[in-house]
This record gives structure tokens, C-alpha cells and sequence, in this order.
């Protein structure tokens, strides 16, 4: 499908139904949620919720079980490779070679998305991200935060619409996590955003809806709005007794 | 953002990253090395003409080489997480195998380029300088069968408990072939008997069971890595 | 997955009857007839063999059916595992898996008569010729089959990796049994040449009759084992929906 007309209603994540079962036991209970173009998801709960599985089939890593998900007007099951065109994903590993320079690792996904601008975009992104001192070094020689840098300079270097977050935030240090927000502020418009946190507020902050999942199931989902005090309150009720925040 | 573009670069960055680290290279050759002079303790009698077994334990030395190899390259791999990364690429499953098996091909001829003259000084006698070009076919194509086989099954075992053990398992009931039609032609070579005729016959079945699993692979791919 | 799909009913009132005809209770009866059959025209009608093995020879009308249905077993499996590859049913996997343990089971059978055969025949318990190699490796290979699946913990994924095995192996057996051949001929008497089954007419007939009995005895265990597949498999999803409720 393709941006037919200025102002088209499609959503650019669309999930109705999504079911994932891992040998017997099933992790993702019927989510359905759909996210506007431009919009900011932010997704909480407690650990083991199926949130980061949700994630990791938005990006095509795993495929649903049942249930239909569309992201950017294809079918993640059918139609996999524009999806992934279309996608970056920030997770918990950074997904970088740690043998290769912070140079190479970049330059090797720039081919395989096919960055048509590809020095220049390594350029101008090891710069946003005051990596470009180290370009040339090894990534194993990197501090954590270093590495979460260049981790977000790997997701969007291909200029994906649709950004997956999976607690981008955490272990970062200060200036890096400056560095982040800073980012996501710069590409807010017409970007589309799922991140999943434990973070009330940074999530609330960025967030134009907010989701929480729990037990493979949506509890709660509801436009943006209320304040931290009052979202605490919203999750207490939402979420089963002894879940952890 | 054609397949030949990511073809080169995953090729491309596991020459690098190997290079760089010289872990599988560096142990490979030498075990290698040693399993030669086993080899030589382990046959040694009155009558040590070896000639007749050497392509035999050339091709045991270069398979359980490989098997190491292959286990080595498709860990760090996983270990670090980096599957996903290429995972997420909008990349052709089988644009994958083809060059993780490229540059396994590569590594393992790298390690043969120094391990045959080696063996050929410790157990060869005949000059087979004239036979050359015959010996280096039997061996890029039993290669690729090694590389196409051993990469599909690298790529299971990798997911799975204990891979260290699941890949031999796997790996050396269905090369045997492989090792039957490569041997007898390598020791033909080595032992100056080479009937044009018999040899052009385990060539081209070499052949052929590279273009099967290729094909084998070809559709199974997708299967073996993803989810 | 009710029972009754996979033809395995008791003989309950009313059960449709031309679906008893091919329960696996039914087929295991054609199969004891055929063999039994088999066996008699096997000892009694088929001369002794007029070449030197004499009535050793007689131990072919259970090997190389034994073998055959080996093969089928295995080519079922082959084709479970694409179909399970194509539609991700979990059902053509326990078919896989069945039918791969089956194959297992013959190979070994074929082994060991191959050999009570060859002691017979050659006066040598082993021989490395091209049958009683292939078989030797195709028994280490399926072996190797139940190592993969037990250690892959998650289900689906197990089911992938046994498919493309499965493909894969069934594919390599006849390509090893090529290979073989390139070694010194052996002692084996090749049975099927080109152009004739080289056996005289009541031979055939009571080769055929075994052959058919033993794929028959095939097909019964499939079934039967198949059916009690499913039915683990739903006793274990009745189990984790009442520690579920139990929550």
C-alpha cells in the first residue's frame, strides 16, 4: 500500500488479535491496539508481561501466532521485508559487533538497508551522537553508554519511520541520556514511536497514548494525559496484585 | 540495497571480524597441524607406506577441522546477540546462507592453502605438481558441500542446548559422501593412479551433491534461522 | 484432534462401518495376514534357492521388505516435514517424529537380519557393502534426530528444525548409497536388476506378499502411534488448562 492521498486515515501500527504461544505456554493473550502516524506509544508493565514480545513482533523478529499486525500498511506476515525497511529497533542489546569499529558496524547495516547516502549519513550521525572521536575503534573497547550511542545512531540510520524502543533509557549515563531525548525530540514529527518503559515519567512526557499490558493482555489504553501521580494510581488499579512497577 | 550488496557485506564483515580476532583461523590450523602428526603416531609401524590412506586422513583432518570452525563462527554470532540485528535487515534469508557459507568457504581454503603442502611433505612422496589442477577441484567443490551442509546445520545447532555436540551428530552422517567420493579421489592424486575416467566420476558427484543441498538449503533456509 | 479423526475407535455402536475397515485394529489384521501368508508361501511354496546360500536365502523375503518399508517410513517423514514447514501444524510433526522412530526401529531390524544373512551366506557377521552401510548410517543419522528435538526446549521451533532434518536426511540416503557404490563392489546379491526382478515367478510371489504385509504392518503402527501422539498432546493442554483455572 502506498500514501495515496495527503491526510489518509491508515494507521501506521495496526494490531487486532495478536496471539503468540511459546511451546505451551501462551505469551500474548489478544492485543489489539492500532497507533496513529506521528503518534507515541508508550507501553507499561510488569516484567514477563509479553511487552518486549509485542515489540519484537511489531519488528518481525517473531512472527504472531494468530491475529492480524500491520506496521506501515503491510503485513508483517505476509509482506516482511518493507516492514523492516520501515522500522528501526533500539533493545536491550545493543546488536553490535563488538569486534568490529564503531565505523564498520555502522557501515555494514547502512549496506544492507541500503543508505544511498551512506558516508555521509555514518558522518552525520557518529557526530549527533559525539562518537566521532571514536569511529575507528573497536566496539568490545566501549563503555555501556557508548555502545547504547551508537546502538540508536544503528536504528536510525536507514531514516526509519516507525521507531521501536525497548527501555532505550536504561543503563544510559546522563549526557546519553540527554543525547536520546534529544533525538527523539528532533524526529518527533512524522516519526511513529512504540517504546516500552519502566519509566513513568520520560513516558508520560513523550507519550500521545499510553498502553499497559499485563498477562499478555491489554488493561489499559488511553490517550496521554494525566500526570505521573495520577498514572501511578492507574496502574496500581490496572495491574494484578504483586506485579512490580 | 540489492542482494549482492548484502551478500558482500556480510561476507564482508565476517572476513573482518575473523581477521581481526584470528580465533577460528588460528585454532583450526592448529589443530590441524597436530591431527597430522596423530596421525602419523597413530599409524606408525615397520611398514609405513601410508600412500594408500592418505586422502583418508586428509579429509578427516579438514571435517573435524570444519566442524570446529563452523561451531566457532556461528556462536560468536549468537552470543552476542547479534542475530537480530541481522535478523531486522530486510535481507533474503537465503542472501544470508549463501554468504555465510561464502565466507566459511573462505576460511576453511585458507587454512588448506598451508595445511596440503604441509601434508604432502609428511606423507606424500609423488610429485602430483602435474596433477594439481585436478586435486584443487576435488577440493573447492568437496568444500562447498562441507560449507553449504555444515552452515545449514550450524545454524540449527546454534539454537539449540548443547551445539558443541548436536553439530557432529548432525553434521558427519549426511557428509559421508562427501568424504567417500573426495577421498578416493584425493588419494588418486597422491598415489599417481589417476584414471581420468574414475576421477571425472567423483567429481562431477561432488558436484552433484553440492548443487542437491544448495537447492536442500535453498528451501529450508528461511526455516533454519528464523521464527 | 478428536480420536475418531485417526480412525482409532473402539468398535462403539453406530461407529460408521467402512471407517473400521481401515482402523489401525483392521490394518494390523491385514498385516498379520499378509505376513502370515508371507511366511508360508515363504517356507513352503517358494523353491530353495539353487545358488550357494540355499536356504539362508530365505531370510530375503523378510529383509528386503523390512528395508522397503524402512524407506517408506522415512520418505513419510520427509514428507511431514514439509508439510509441516508449509502450514506450521503441529500435527505433521508428531506424524514426522512417528514415523521417523518407525524408520528407526526397521533400520535396525534390517541390520540385524542383514546380518544373520550375511553370517548365513558369507560366513561374516559384518561387511561393509553399500546396503548394510547405508542402513548403518541412516540409523546414525535418525539417531541423530532424537538428539536434535531433545535439545531444542521450544516447541514450534523444535518442530522447524526436525522438518528441515528430516528433508535433508531423506534426501542424503540415497545420495550415500551412490557414494558406497564407489567403493570395491561387495558381496551383496544385487536382487533388482535393470530389466526384471531376476527371481522366478513363485519367488515374486511370495517376496510381494511379504512386501505388502510389511507396509501394511507400517501403516498400522503409524496410525497407531500417530493417534497415541495426539493423544498426549491433548492430555497435556487439558493439564495446562487446569493449572490454569486453578490460579
Amino acid at each position: 500500500m502506498t500514501d495515496l492521498q495527503v491526510g489518509h486515515t491508515q494507521p501506521e501500527i495496526e494490531v487486532e488479535g495478536l496471539r503468540k504461544t511459546f511451546g505451551r505456554r501462551e505469551v500474548l493473550r489478544g492485543v489489539s491496539f492500532a497507533l496513529e502516524r506521528g503518534g507515541f506509544l508508550a507501553v507499561f508493565g510488569p516484567n514477563g508481561a509479553g511487552k518486549t514480545t509485542m515489540l519484537r513482533v511489531l519488528a518481525t523478529l517473531l512472527t504472531p501466532g494468530s491475529g492480524s499486525v500491520r506496521v506501515a500498511g503491510h503485513d508483517v506476515r505476509e509482506d516482511p521485508m518493507p516492514v523492516r525497511r520501515a522500522v528501526g529497533l533500539i533493545s536491550h542489546g545493543p546488536l553490535l559487533y563488538p569486534d568490529l569499529t564503531a565505523y564498520e558496524n555502522l557501515r555494514f547495516y547502512a549496506d544492507m538497508y541500503g543508505v544511498e547516502d551512506r558516508e555521509a549519513r555514518i558522518d552525520e550521525l557518529l557526530d549527533r551522537l559525539e562518537l566521532s572521536h571514536r569511529r575507528y575503534d573497536v566496539v568490545r573497547a566501549f563503555s555501556r553508554g557508548m555502545r547504547q550511542r551508537l546502538a540508536i545512531a544503528r536504528a536510525v540510520l536507514h531514516r526509519p519511520r516507525v521507531l521501536l524502543l525497548d527501555e532505550p533509557h536504561e543503563g544510559l549515563d546522563p549526557r546519553a541520556v540527554d543525547i536520546l531525548d534529544g533525538l527523539l525530540a528532533e524526529i518527533r514529527a512524522d516519526h511513529t514511536f512504540v517504546m516500552v518503559t519502566h519509566h513513568i515519567g520520560k513516558g508520560l512526557e513523550l507519550a500521545s497514548r499510553v498502553m499497559i499490558v499485563d498477562a499478555g493482555r491489554v488493561v489499559y489504553e488511553h490517550a496521554a494525559g494525566v500526570d505521573a501521580e495520577a498514572f501511578g494510581a492507574v496502574y496500581r488499579e490496572h495491574v494484578q496484585e504483586g506485579s512490580a512497577l | 540495497m540489492s542482494a549482492t550488496v548484502q551478500f558482500a557485506a556480510i561476507v564482508r564483515k565476517d572476513l573482518i571480524r575473523e581477521l581481526r580476532t584470528r580465533e577460528v583461523l588460528v585454532s583450526v590450523f592448529l589443530f590441524v597441524m597436530l591431527s597430522l602428526v596423530v596421525f602419523h603416531y597413530a599409524f606408525a609401524s615397520e611398514e609405513s607406506d601410508l600412500t594408500f590412506f592418505t586422502g583418508g586422513m586428509l579429509w578427516v583432518t579438514f571435517l573435524f577441522g570444519a566442524l570446529l570452525g563452523l561451531n566457532r563462527s556461528f556462536a560468536q554470532e549468537k552470543d552476542e546477540g547479534c542475530l537480530d540485528g541481522l535478523l531486522l535487515c530486510p535481507v533474503d534469508r537465503v542472501t544470508i546462507f549463501l554468504a555465510k557459507t561464502a565466507a566459511n568457504l573462505v576460511l576453511l581454503l585458507a587454512i588448506q592453502v598451508v595445511a596440503v603442502p604441509v601434508f604432502t611433505l609428511f606423507f606424500v612422496e609423488r610429485s602430483y605438481v602435474g596433477d594439481l589442477p585436478l586435486l584443487v577441484l576435488v577440493v573447492l567443490l568437496a568444500d562447498l558441500g562441507i560449507c553449504a551442509l555444515g552452515t545449514l546445520l550450524a545454524t540449527i545447532s546454534m539454537n539449540s542446548r548443547a551445539r558443541d555436540l548436536l553439530l557432529p551428530v548432525l553434521f558427519l552422517p549426511l557428509i559421508v559422501p562427501v568424504l567417500i567420493a573426495a577421498t578416493s579421489a584425493t588419494t588418486a592424486v597422491f598415489a599417481g593412479d589417476t584414471g581420468l575416467g574414475e576421477l571425472a566420476g567423483r567429481l562431477v558427484f561432488l558436484a552433484a551433491f553440492d548443487a542437491v543441498f544448495l537447492v536442500a538449503a535453498y528451501g529450508t533456509y528461511d526455516f533454519a534461522i528464523g521464527e | 484432534m478428536e480420536a475418531s479423526q485417526v480412525g482409532l475407535e473402539r468398535a462403539a455402536p453406530g461407529a460408521a462401518g467402512w471407517r473400521r475397515l481401515i482402523g489401525a485394529p483392521a490394518l494390523f489384521a491385514y498385516a498379520g495376514a499378509a505376513l502370515v501368508a508371507g511366511l508360508l508361501l515363504a517356507f513352503w511354496y517358494a523353491p530353495v534357492d539353487a545358488s550357494s546360500m540355499g536356504f539362508s536365502q530365505k531370510i530375503f523375503y523378510y529383509h528386503a521388505p523390512i528395508a522397503e518399508t524402512a524407506l517408506v517410513a522415512f520418505g513419510v517423514a520427509f514428507v511431514a516435514g514439509i508439510l509441516y514447514l508449509r502450514s506450521g501444524d503441529l500435527r505433521y510433526d508428531r506424524l514426522g517424529m512417528v514415523a521417523v522412530r518407525l524408520g528407526l526401529l526397521f533400520s535396525l531390524l534390517v541390520m540385524g537380519t542383514g546380518m544373520i544373512w550375511g553370517k548365513a551366506a558369507w560366513g561374516a557377521w559384518w561387511a561393509w557393502e553399500p546396503r548394510l552401510t547405508t542402513f548403518l548410517i541412516a540409523c546414525l543419522l535418525y539417531a541423530g534426530y532424537f538428539v536434535l528435538r531433545s535439545m531444542v526446549d521450544e516447541e514450534s521451533r523444535r518442530a522447524s528444525y526436525a522438518a528441515v532434518l528430516a528433508i535433508v536426511a531423506f534426501i542424503d540416503v540415497p545420495i550415500t548409497f551412490f557414494a558406497t557404490r564407489f567403493l570395491p563392489e561387495g558381496l551383496h546379491p544385487v536382487v533388482i536388476r535393470a530389466g526384471g526382478s531376476g527371481m522366478e515367478g513363485s519367488m515374486l510371489l511370495s517376496f510381494l506378499v511379504s512386501m505388502l504385509g510389511m507396509t501394511l504392518l507400517l501403516v498400522a503402527m503409524i496410525r497407531l502411534e500417530y493417534a497415541a501422539e495426539l493423544l498426549k498432546d491433548e492430555i497435556d493442554d487439558l493439564k495446562t488448562t487446569l493449572w490454569e483455572v486453578g490460579q
